[in-house]
């Protein structure tokens, strides 16, 4: 693995991180519009130079105690689209090295050591499949296509913890 | 020595013959309504000598062959030695079917075919009495296979994904222009509106986003062709003389809701032949001319298109429909003919009833109105006994952009489509009452449940005095309390992420040109989620009304249920174009008013010396009297000269609404910007302050 091949994604007391392959772009904490009937866990949308992104909450996502105030919005990319995770810290980047041991929560692909630090690693698709729904029809609504990365990540690691 | 290879030639005959045939088709069906045209038949030559030669090029033999016959067919036609008939055509379109089938690689002899070796030719299949036929193209037709199957009509062909990307991007310009103006402002305390450099980007950058969304735009006349062919099959089928008129084929929809709607036009307009034009015999008996007539008229009005869909048959038996629907438990004692006419489009009557088997699919008009509510858009009938039968298809010329109305909730700002807002009111203690533990208003003298949106949504609601919006899905209609009516606009809609979990009550969100998101709701979601959470919630606070503007023709405007109030106000309607008219009564009926119908000015003034009305409604341009002649008739008659006259016209010139104003009338809307709501506002600004 390369030097700095994750981004952190602090999310309270705890850290992950995701493959840096998966990030779009790192956000501050957007203005979010409330996503009415939708559950705990979406915190609302926000807007990305036109197109409309979810924010989710990590926490809830993993299943930990959730409601930290949101400091920056992680945009991934995937297979359907752009939607970002809540970090309630600067999300900077590392370099994972090897694998410590397994990790419990669903979601998540194994611990890692960072200085003193244990990280946990994200399996994006994990994390989020848990919202797929199936759908029969899709929607109605004829929808943009799916974009690639808007942005070279480059654009935010100069505050990250290379090495 | 070509640069092309062999198969890059097959792709292009494949896509060339794509838009032959459809031409072809396209010019028959024009020679059996013109009889012995020349030009056409020399046309149709052409088509059929240039596929000939293109097949011999791209090595398709048997394309060739066949299409060589054909033409000998017409090479006949053309020297007078045949005349065009019924069966001539037929045998041309079913060879023209062929070549497509032999094209596309399939079985020249489609899947009705003769055993191999057997294979019927084009020759033989026609003419009767005329030996000697060409030997045709055999089973093993050497097709074109998986060549991309173009658009046909179109010029450039250009991926849906791709024009989304463009409507996107320009979206996000026109943000990045906002960003800037508001950074201008901020940082450097220029007010960008004085800028006339800055007021010139916003112009075009606005035409920019209505022009891109135009390239999804495409005409009704992509489909109309195949209708007709529809029509004319099955009528030669069933030995009916059926004659198809279009009008207003130009009028563009967007390509996604064209594709939802083909196929419930299609079916209603093989309904029509069907169940709707009578045989010669029957309409000769019945003193009617003979041969029906199946007329599909299009036209765009404000944000929506209208397909009217008319035959001249016999009209839908209501006594029959009134049968069947006491057969599944109906109760239709106490429905009016023009209520058991909307049962048709119920699952199981429909099918028992209206639908053969002709379409081979077995699909009811319950499925038509399902499809045609899937595009945001709904259907309406109107039927006459011996008359005839209208089946009116009404959609948004676009889903991406659908017309809304806003409202403000718990704070939060939504957009309601509008076309499932029955109508919108203030909140009036005298019209109210509870059932079943919920608020209830009336409505078109049903009772209509109310539920507050904010509790709806699961947020905290506002003042507990403010209108009502009633919403309407296929079934059921439930009024929403909100906080406070915004407007109304058109919103481009998008879906959200596929990766947040399904929200019924949520269609979408749309990004607002300050960079905000509002979020679209999708009213039968809604109104599935008031209802199962309604009851047990707080009801809805009872207040009286607090001002006296009136949004539109309200239960509590309109008399009690049981009638013994105030009279039903009188809208006289002339117009004379059929659907807008319709369309009016539609719209001026579910509001509440009594509405009479006049096809031009001198019908108005017959109408009016029956009874009065309270408003008049107008076009200008109509046969005998125009609409500026009604007017001032109306202005120098004593017993009419104040009744109020509301001029509505698709002539947008000064000049015209300064001499309809002259003339005496109260006021002008532009058919363009005609909407339901632009309506009622007008109408009741109108004669709602006189009650």
């Amino acid at each position: 693995m390369s030097a700095s091949d994750a981004l952190l994604v602090p999310v309270g007391e705890d850290l992950f991180a995701v493959s840096i392959g998966r990030v779009s772009q790192v956000v501050v904490a957007p203005p979010l519009t409330r996503l009415v009937t939708a559950p705990s866990h979406v915190l609302g949308l926000f807007n990305l130079r036109g197109q409309i992104v979810p924010l989710l909450d990590t926490a809830a996502l993993l299943g930990l105690p959730g409601g930290q105030a949101t400091a920056f919005a992680v945009v991934l990319q995937s297979r359907h689209g752009l939607i970002a995770i809540a970090a309630t810290a600067f999300p900077s980047r590392v370099g994972l090295g090897d694998q410590v041991g397994p990790s419990d929560l669903l979601g998540t692909a194994g611990r890692y050591r960072v200085k003193d630090r244990v990280v946990v690693r994200l399996d994006p698709d994990l994390l989020l499949a848990r919202d797929r729904p199936v759908r029969a029809g899709e929607n109605t609504v004829s929808v943009p296509p799916t974009v690639g990365a808007t942005e070279a990540v480059g654009a935010i690691t100069s505050g990250g913890a290379a090495g | 020595m070509s640069i092309l290879g062999m198969d890059q030639i097959r792709a292009l005959f494949a896509q060339e013959a794509e838009v032959r045939l459809a031409d072809l088709d396209r010019l028959l069906l024009q020679l059996e309504q013109h009889g012995d045209d020349g030009t056409l038949i020399r046309s149709i030559f052409r088509e059929l000598h240039t596929l000939k030669g293109s097949a011999a090029v791209a090595g398709l033999d048997d394309v060739s062959r066949l299409a060589h016959e054909l033409e000998e067919l017409v090479v006949e036609l053309r020297s007078g030695a045949l005349a065009v008939s019924p069966a001539i055509i037929d045998t041309l379109l079913a060879g023209a079917d062929q070549l497509g089938r032999a094209i596309s690689g399939e079985s020249a002899g489609g899947p009705a075919a003769s055993p191999a070796g057997a294979e019927p030719t084009v020759a033989e299949l026609v003419i009767d009495g005329k030996p000697g036929a060409v030997a045709g193209a055999d089973s093993s037709t050497q097709g074109v296979q998986s060549t991309p199957v173009p658009e046909p009509g179109g010029v450039v062909m250009v991926q849906m994904e791709r024009l989304d990307e463009l409507v996107r991007l320009i979206g996000e310009s026109a943000s990045a222009h906002l960003r800037m103006g508001r950074m201008l402002m901020e940082k450097f305390g220029v007010d960008p509106t004085l800028n006339a450099e800055f007021n010139e980007l916003s112009r075009t950058l606005n035409e920019l986003q209505e022009r891109a969304m135009r390239t999804r735009m495409v005409p009704l006349s992509t489909i109309t062709d195949r209708l007709q062919r529809a029509v004319r099959d099955l009528a030669r089928e069933q030995g009916k003389t059926i004659r198809w008129d279009v009008r207003g084929a130009d009028t563009e929809l967007d390509r996604g809701v064209l594709v939802a709607l083909s196929d419930s036009l299609l079916h209603l307009v093989r309904n029509a032949v069907d169940h709707g034009i009578e045989s010669d015999a029957v309409r000769v008996a019945a003193g009617k001319p003979v041969g029906g007539t199946i007329r599909l008229h299009a036209m765009q009005l404000g944000s929506e298109v209208i397909v009217a869909i008319t035959d001249d048959g016999n009209g839908i038996d209501t006594t029959r429909v009134r049968a069947q629907a006491e057969g599944q438990g109906i109760d239709t004692s106490r429905l009016s003919d023009e209520d058991v006419l909307q049962l048709i489009f119920r699952a199981g009557l429909s099918t028992t009833t209206f639908v053969t088997d002709l379409s081979g699919r077995g699909v009811g008009l319950d499925v038509v109105r399902t499809s045609v509510e899937a595009a945001h858009g709904r259907v309406e009938v109107r039927s006459e006994t011996g008359r005839g039968t209208e089946f009116r298809v009404i959609v948004p010329i676009t889903l991406a952009v659908l017309r809304c109305l806003l409202v403000e909730s718990g704070g939060q700002l939504f957009a309601l489509p509008f076309h499932r807002v029955v109508l919108s009111q203030r909140f009036d203690q005298s019209g109210q009452s509870s059932a079943e533990g919920l608020p209830v208003i009336w409505v078109e003298e049903q009772p209509v449940p109310v539920s507050d949106l904010a509790s709806a949504l699961g947020i905290d609601g506002g003042p507990a005095d403010g209108p009502i919006v009633v919403l309407a899905d296929t079934a059921r209609r439930h009024g929403f309390r909100v906080d406070r009516l915004v407007g109304q606009r058109d919103v481009v809609i998008k879906g959200l992420s596929s990766l947040l979990p399904h929200l019924p009550a949520v269609a979408g969100a749309s990004v607002e040109p300050d960079g905000s998101i509002l979020l679209v709701l999708d009213p039968p979601g809604l109104i599935q989620r008031a209802r199962q959470g309604a009851r047990g919630a707080a009801p809805v606070q009872v207040t009286p009304a607090t001002s006296q503007a009136r949004h539109a023709a309200t239960p509590a405007d309109a008399p009690p249920p049981e009638g013994s109030g105030a009279p039903l106000q009188r809208i006289l309607v002339v117009d004379d174009a059929l659907t807008i008219r319709e369309l009016q009564r539609s719209i001026l009926e579910r509001a509440g008013f009594q509405v009479r119908l006049a096809v031009d000015g001198l019908d108005a003034l017959a109408k009016l010396a029956e009874e009065p009305s309270e408003l008049i409604l107008t076009d200008i341009e109509m046969p005998l009297m125009d609409g500026f002649a009604l007017t001032e008739a109306v202005r120098a008659a004593p017993g009419l000269t104040n009744i109020p006259i509301l001029i509505l016209s698709s002539r947008s010139s000064e000049a015209d609404r300064q001499r309809g104003l002259e003339a005496g009338a109260d006021g002008f809307i532009l058919k363009s910007g005609f909407d339901e709501g632009a309506l009622l506002v007008a109408v009741n600004r109108l004669i709602g302050a006189r009650r």
